[in-house]
């Protein structure tokens, strides 16, 4: 079965991830045990004692199988900053990166396959020329300009939504779905126009095609061509896309999540790093990385599912 | 104390801001424009901000109030308590001692703290009837055990601050002993941070390794519940300790890193209050319609520190071309502090009671000539330190964190000393790094803070004696005579005398350079009142708004 084919690879990717992110964190300059104690109390006896009782000294690749054998069975270790244990804050902010991450992809496909579809069925008009222009205009602005406009406008201004903040799903559905709706539009607004201008290629290549003829042909409205027939197969490039730019959305969020104050991992990540959380940043960058790479995996199971000519178990041709 | 106190300009602005006509002077000064007290009339104004009537005390409601950033526990001993931590533990804590307006440290939640005769025992007297959130009596053994099993455990970050108390003992139920192995007039500053902030033993003893996130004081708000990154909730003590306070219901604590987000959820309602150290945030919070700003200067400063250990900085030559070479009015106007914070000389802010005028005259200022006649004479010395030809120009490196506005302030400290002759390289060092260089002294020039409040003891014990936190690696004798004065005498006036000259000499050795005291600011919704007028148990003015922290239990909101 194809999953399981794939299986080792993964497996594979995965390691490299995580000796590469504890080697990473590993060799940055500042140590854990000063961040740890404070300047002021950062005699060398008490550095000493620290980073003993942290195993900080021990040799590199006696830390990394240390932490790998802990890891595996779920345990991250507790913060060397706030003594709260790694795996707990990850399942506490995961759904907060997650439900924010999932809400811009899903605003910036409402928008994008329509307009696309618009875009590319009025190829070379005026209309297909406004759309690609603003999407080139939305690719070039960083999300964290978005961020503060949309603050401006629709917290500041309008007064509708909240500027900054984070209201749990569990405590109030409505309140949640509004502290989440402005950092989703921030990612969502970049992701927009890769997907439209995607799309856009796509389909004018598919509107091409006998098959599109040959229904215009029999006469099936224009709507129930672009719907039925010219968008499944014009969504590979923009499935694939959407895949990968998870880790862009991802690595939007370490800003996002910091500008509207809200807790998910990639604040976690960031202020993890610049005090050197060492476990905790090891531990949130392996969960990212997991996730990363099984989005991608399901991506790729995804394709037999739009176009069943492509049967992973048996042609060797990958897509 | 209302309207308050920013009091730049002397003595006499804080005698009349404390009877209440600050905001009314300040407003007359902005208008006329013509106020005579300020000599150089070309000098950007350094004013503040008028503040709304404050009205009577209204009982209940709840507010919100936006941190800079998260704290990591809330147990003293491993929490690190920065200013927003600060302001967050005094909603949950009492602190043992704090300081009058007039900068005198006085017993808050301790009934009386008295010396012995040679200042190496302090006996400290509870008031009867304090308990924890708990129910747990505040007593002696409560201390004993905040002390011992806490503050003083392997790993506290508060041990620099208690090294020389040997040890806490208990005399009866409401009476302790700090004995200390040295003298230290001092001491009692100690205890207005967090060594002073005394939490249930039992509360932490039964939290045991979430201790920190359970915290369980005295103060005028108890805990409800905590999500890191996102809010803490506190709820009003019933069982206070001071009649009528608190006044509110409620407040949560929502740390808010971004500056911009966090002054535009207090303008969008999202939050009541936001606390800022930046001065840029300051003066855009002062044009904002409907918020008052409770702001203070205090004696942190920006600047850059210099490594007097190696050559060629260990000539004070070089010192003095470094300090002569850069205008600190165009460095505090890249920062955003113009029209906000005045010139720094010192480490310590003209509010302060340790200000020295002798000390502020002597720092070297702007003078393009005199610097490069240092430069120019220790260039061409042959017996210069660092062995290099005759002739030869310095070149070094200078390290600052990665911040766009110390870059800034970085590349105009690069263009006045290449100005010289001086060949500087300019480094981006990441905050962790850049704190363990300067412990390691392993830098030549670096951006740095310096000063704090407290007792000037404290700070220049450390800041000039050898031990990890003399960054610059300076000291000498004359210093080390005032820090003897003040180690040993609490008389107000023999101390002033002794953080002028130690003043002095930092001002003739140049060890390090300012770029202006920081402002800070309490920005309020201007429907939350008495933001800075706590008081002691006994009526004696408070010391308002340190470093933006609120004693939020004398606050009120009237909608």
């Amino acid at each position: 079965m194809y999953v399981l084919r794939r299986l080792p690879s993964l497996i594979a990717t995965l390691l490299a991830v995580s000796i590469l992110t504890f080697l990473m964190t590993s060799l940055l300059p500042g140590d854990p045990a000063l961040q740890i104690l404070g300047a002021e109390n950062a005699t060398p006896e008490a550095i000493a004692a620290v980073r003993s009782e942290l195993s900080l000294d021990d040799p590199l690749p006696v830390r990394y199988l240390h932490w790998i054998g802990d890891a595996l069975t779920g345990d991250f270790g507790r913060s060397y900053r706030t003594n709260e244990p790694v795996s707990q804050a990850i399942i506490e902010r995961l759904p907060v990166t997650a439900e924010i991450g999932l809400l811009a992809i899903v605003i910036a496909l409402a928008i994008a396959i329509p307009v696309g579809m618009l875009s590319a069925y009025r190829a070379g008009t005026r209309t297909d020329k406004v759309i690609s222009s603003t999407s080139f205009g939305l690719l070039a602005v960083p999300n964290f300009m978005v961020a503060i406009l949309l603050i401006l406008v629709f917290a500041v201004w309008l007064g509708v939504l909240p500027a900054t903040g984070w209201v749990n799903f569990t405590d109030n559905p409505v309140q949640n779905l509004r502290s989440a709706l402005l950092p989703a539009l921030s990612l969502a607004i970049a992701e927009m126009a890769v997907y439209t201008r995607l799309l856009r290629t796509d389909m004018i290549a598919t509107l091409q095609q006998d098959f599109v003829t040959m229904a215009r042909v029999k006469g099936v409205s224009n709507r129930r061509i672009l719907f039925r027939h010219a968008l499944r197969p014009s969504s590979f490039s923009l499935l694939t896309v959407a895949g990968v730019q998870v880790g862009a959305i991802i690595g939007g969020s370490v800003v996002i999540e910091t500008l509207f104050a809200v807790p998910g991992v990639g604040r976690l990540l960031l202020e993890a790093v610049l005090v050197r959380d060492l476990l905790m940043v090891q531990g949130v960058a392996l969960v990212i990385a997991v996730s990363y790479v099984v989005v991608n995996f399901t991506v790729d199971i995804l394709y037999s599912y739009l176009d069943p000519r492509i049967s992973h178990g048996r042609s060797s041709a990958r897509v | 104390m209302r309207g308050h106190p920013r009091l730049t300009k002397g003595p006499w602005r804080r005698t009349l801001a404390s009877i209440g006509l600050a905001g009314l002077l300040l407003g007359t000064a902005a208008c006329g424009g013509g106020d005579d007290s300020g000599g150089d009339s070309s000098a950007p104004e350094v004013g503040s901000d008028d503040i709304s009537e404050q009205g009577d005390p209204v009982e209940g409601g709840s507010i919100t109030v936006g941190l800079e950033a998260e704290t990591n526990s809330w147990l003293p001993g491993t929490g690190s308590f920065s200013n927003p931590g600060t302001t967050v533990a005094y909603a949950l804590y009492d602190p043992l001692m704090k300081q009058t307006a007039d900068g005198e440290v006085r017993p808050y939640l301790a009934e009386s703290m008295e010396p012995n005769e040679d200042f190496t025992t302090w006996t400290l007297t509870l008031r009867p009837d304090v308990q924890f959130h708990d129910g747990t009596p505040l007593n002696g053994d409560a201390l004993k055990s905040n002390f011992d099993d806490h503050l003083k455990a392997p790993g506290s970050n508060v041990a620099n601050s208690l090294a020389d108390v040997a040890s806490l003992d208990v005399v009866d139920d409401l009476t302790v002993e700090y004995k200390l192995s040295a003298p230290n007039a001092a001491f009692p500053s100690v205890l207005t941070d967090s060594p002073g902030w005394p939490f249930s033993p039992t509360a932490a003893a039964a939290a045991g390794e979430d201790a920190g996130a359970n915290p369980v004081g005295t103060g005028p708000f108890r805990f409800v519940s905590w999500q890191r990154d996102s809010n803490l909730v506190l709820e009003k003590n019933e069982n206070y300790w001071q009649e009528g306070l608190p006044y509110l219901d409620g407040i949560t604590f929502r740390p808010i890193p971004d500056e911009d987000t966090r002054l535009a959820s207090l303008q969008s309602g999202d939050i009541d209050v936001m606390q800022t150290l930046r001065q840029g945030t300051v003066a855009r919070a002062r044009e904002a319609d409907g918020v008052d700003n409770y702001e203070y200067l205090g004696n942190n400063s920006g600047g850059s520190i210099i490594n007097t250990t190696v050559p060629p900085f260990d000539d004070l030559r070089v010192r003095q071309a470094l300090a002569y070479a850069i205008d600190q009015p165009a460095l505090i106007d890249v920062i955003g502090g113009t029209g906000l914070t005045p010139e720094a000389t010192q480490y310590f802010s003209p509010d302060s009671p340790f200000y020295s005028e002798e000390a502020a005259e002597a720092f070297p200022t702007f003078d393009t000539e005199r610097a490069q006649e240092f430069y120019d004479d220790y260039v061409n010395d042959p017996q210069r330190s660092d062995g290099q030809p005759v002739g030869t120009d310095l070149s070094f490196t200078y390290n600052c964190p990665p911040d766009p506005s110390l870059n800034e302030l970085s590349q105009l400290y690069q263009s006045y000393w290449s100005a010289l002759g001086m060949q500087v390289e300019l480094n981006t060092v990441e905050q962790a790094a850049h704190i363990q260089n300067g412990i390691a002294k392993d830098y030549e020039v670096q951006c740095w803070r310096v000063g704090e409040e407290g007792d000037p003891y404290n700070t220049l014990k450390d800041a000039f004696t050898p031990g990890p936190l003399n960054f610059t690696g300076y000291s000498s004798p004359a210093i080390d005579e005032g820090l003897e004065t003040l180690r040993t005498t609490a008389d107000l006036e023999a101390r002033k005398a002794a953080v002028a000259d130690i003043s002095m000499d930092i001002s003739e050795n140049v060890p390090n350079l300012f770029t202006g005291y920081t402002l800070t600011d309490v920005a309020v919704r201007d429907a939350v009142k008495n933001v800075d007028g706590w008081e002691f148990p006994d009526g004696t003015a408070g010391d308002g708004v340190p470093g933006a922290t609120t004693m939020w239990g004398f606050v009120w909101v009237t909608d």
